[in-house]
């Protein structure tokens, strides 16, 4: 059994190249999104999604960084993905099985099994799986399974120029990550921190395999500042579900009692 | 394949299905060669043009990414609305034929039948929109494939399954001698208890997601479901039953129901509003209409009831209206989800507020 591997977005690293989206698309051979011009920044790919497994997001802020002398602007840039979280939403609630955690910890999506239910979209506290009309199955990143399973990293990290992305075993990648917020730190970054970095950090997701270095809040980036995987939240809506079954066949009783002809001769 | 367009910038027109592969060089071997492309890309423009449509928001003092919603929209349409309905009724006719069993049954026979007749052709029907929904409904049969307690829609298609089942042997076994009719009204009991199941069930489905007004409903929205299912079997014996006794009780049932569903509607409207962000879309737009005409058509159809000496027309055309504002309410449900998840701040707004993660961790505290 390999270890567990995963990435380790440094967003202070990324120059917005988008290398990571092409070598992406380029490895898995996904189809396009169409091409659009929105005017939100350089940012043309908007969002995650069954053909968009990898998302350059472009921040453009009114605000500098800490260690920025002059001018009252930053740019930001962060290359989002599937989080492959340790305890995932679109996996738990996937009435298929079509969804495992593979040999190296990843969530993976079968495509020879999945039926297009779309029950992992609504489960995925990320917005990173979708289903494609065109084919009727859900898809997001397989974190390169082939690649892995032919001793290659994913194709996103292997063509990142600044080694923004991290990919590496999970546990080595945490400390490293921890070093590079203390470097950051030691610099005067003092806004640097790790997302989802582990269960402490998110205890919503208890970590994730995919986590980043972030300099703003992450709805900057467009990403929920407290996650929670629904089906931790779920006990609750069976509890109700239950007792109303039985109130139900309760009211049907009494509906007899009171409406059945044993009452009225 | 279908759908392949030319790519008109080469001297040699290659054949090209949006991955600028030419097919005839290139072998499609990645991770996503299955997944056929053609046409999807306009579709998905078309998507977010749309969304330009609408005017920026107005509250701008907080945190987004360009008012871009951050969770992926319900791919759900009419079908799974229409199933919540369908299947609630089926459900809930079960429940009442079980109950009707019990004890000297014999004046209630026709409502039995009638409730088990509705449950095996409800449960067809509700299997046959499911399917329809799926992305491949020619791999419905995945579904059974695994037994997931962790899946609301897992238990839902074993429920479901169970309920068909049922309701089918009890149509079938029940009124006949010996071991067999006890098999039959055994059957019987069982598609009540699985009925029952299958009205109420849909309220976890939905709640069970990231969605956030959906989540923050989630301790009310089976309520909902369940005694919305009980007003529209109630509404359903009250258009094509004659029998005094049986609409005596399923009058009674219906009422159960309906002023349930009223009290349960605006508990959880207060619930999901405790972080008002999060419930903006009982209020507002498309989502907000039908909601407040779901509400209108149930309240009015309840008061209605205390006028006496209605004709039997009048009461088809009340029940009938009735029927309307449940599965509106349904529909409802499924809009607000949409208008909810296109709406990034409400799940910020809920998260900050303390309802993401950290509920969960707190409840556990305490």
């Amino acid at each position: 059994m390999p270890d567990t591997k995963g990435f380790f977005t440094d967003t202070t690293l990324c120059i917005g190249c988008k290398a990571c989206e092409v070598a992406c698309k380029q490895w898995n051979q996904l189809p396009d999104d169409g091409f659009l011009f929105t005017g939100m920044s350089y940012d043309n790919t908007i969002h995650l999604g069954a053909s968009t497994w990898r998302h350059v997001a472009f921040i453009e802020r009114p605000a500098p960084l800490t260690p920025q002398h002059d001018g009252a602007f930053s740019w930001l840039f962060s290359s989002d993905v599937c989080k492959h979280c340790a305890r995932a939403g679109c996996l738990e609630s996937c009435p298929t099985g079509a969804i495992i955690r593979n040999e190296y910890g990843a969530v993976y999506v079968q495509p020879d099994v999945c039926n297009g239910c779309g029950y992992c979209i609504v489960n995925c506290p990320f917005g990173v799986i979708d289903r494609r009309e065109e084919d009727g199955r859900a898809w997001k990143c397989t974190l390169c399974y082939d690649r892995l399973r032919s001793d290659l990293i994913p194709a996103c990290a292997k063509s990142c120029p600044t080694e923004s992305i991290h990919f590496g075993n999970l546990e080595d990648l945490t400390k490293m990550a921890k070093d590079r917020v203390q470097e950051l730190h030691e610099k005067g970054m003092t806004e640097a921190y790790l997302y989802g970095a582990t269960e402490e950090d998110q205890p919503g997701t208890e970590g994730l395999h995919a986590f980043f270095l972030l300099v703003d809040k992450p709805e900057a980036y467009n990403l929920p500042p407290d996650p929670v995987v629904p089906t931790k939240k779920v006990g609750d809506a069976w509890r109700t579900m239950g007792a109303t079954a039985a109130g139900m066949l309760l009211a049907g009783l009494a509906s007899v009692f009171f409406g059945g002809r044993t009452r009225t001769s | 394949m279908s759908g392949t367009v030319l790519h008109k910038g080469t001297p040699n027109a290659v054949s090209t299905d949006g991955r600028d592969i030419d097919q005839n060089v290139g072998k499609l071997s990645g991770e996503a060669a299955e997944q056929r492309a053609s046409g999807a890309a306009e579709k998905h423009i078309k998507s977010y043009a749309q969304n330009w449509k609408s005017l920026p928001d107005e509250d701008t003092s907080d945190t987004t990414y360009y008012d871009r919603p951050m969770l992926n929209d319900p791919v759900w349409e009419w079908a799974i609305p229409t199933y919540y309905y369908v299947g609630g009724l089926t459900g809930a006719s079960l429940a009442l034929a079980a109950a009707s069993q019990i004890g000297d049954a014999s004046s209630r026979e026709g409502l039995i039948r009638r409730g088990h007749t509705i449950g095996l052709i409800g449960a067809c029907v509700s299997g046959g929109l499911l399917i329809y929904d799926l992305g491949v409904p020619s791999r419905f049969y995945n579904m059974l494939r695994v037994f997931r307690p962790t899946s609301p829609m897992n238990m839902g298609a074993w429920i479901l399954s169970g309920t068909g089942g049922t309701a089918f042997g009890a149509l079938l076994f029940r009124g006949r001698g010996g071991i067999i009719g006890l098999l039959g009204e055994f059957c019987g009991y069982l598609a009540g208890i699985f009925g029952a199941g299958l009205a109420t069930y849909t309220g976890v489905l939905v709640s069970g997601s990231a969605v956030p007004i959906w989540q923050a409903s989630r301790k009310i929205l089976p309520l909902l479901f369940g005694a919305s299912a009980m007003s529209s079997a109630g509404a359903f014996f009250e258009i094509f039953s004659r029998n005094p006794e049986e609409r005596r009780i399923t009058n009674i049932f219906g009422a159960v129901g309906q002023g349930t569903e009223i009290i349960a509607a605006i508990v959880m409207e207060k619930q999901a509003s405790v972080v008002p962000r999060v419930g903006r879309p009982f209020k507002r737009g498309l989502s907000g209409f039908l909601w407040r005409t779901a509400a209108v058509l149930t309240i009015g159809t309840m008061a209605s009831a205390l006028i006496p000496n209605r004709t039997r027309k009048r009461r088809i055309i009340v029940a009938a209206l009735g029927t309307l504002g449940s599965a509106l309410m349904r529909m409802s449900i499924e809009k607000i989800g949409t208008a909810s998840a296109r709406d990034a701040r409400a799940s910020f707004h809920q998260q900050r507020a303390g309802y993401g993660a950290a509920e969960m961790t707190k409840a556990r505290s305490a």
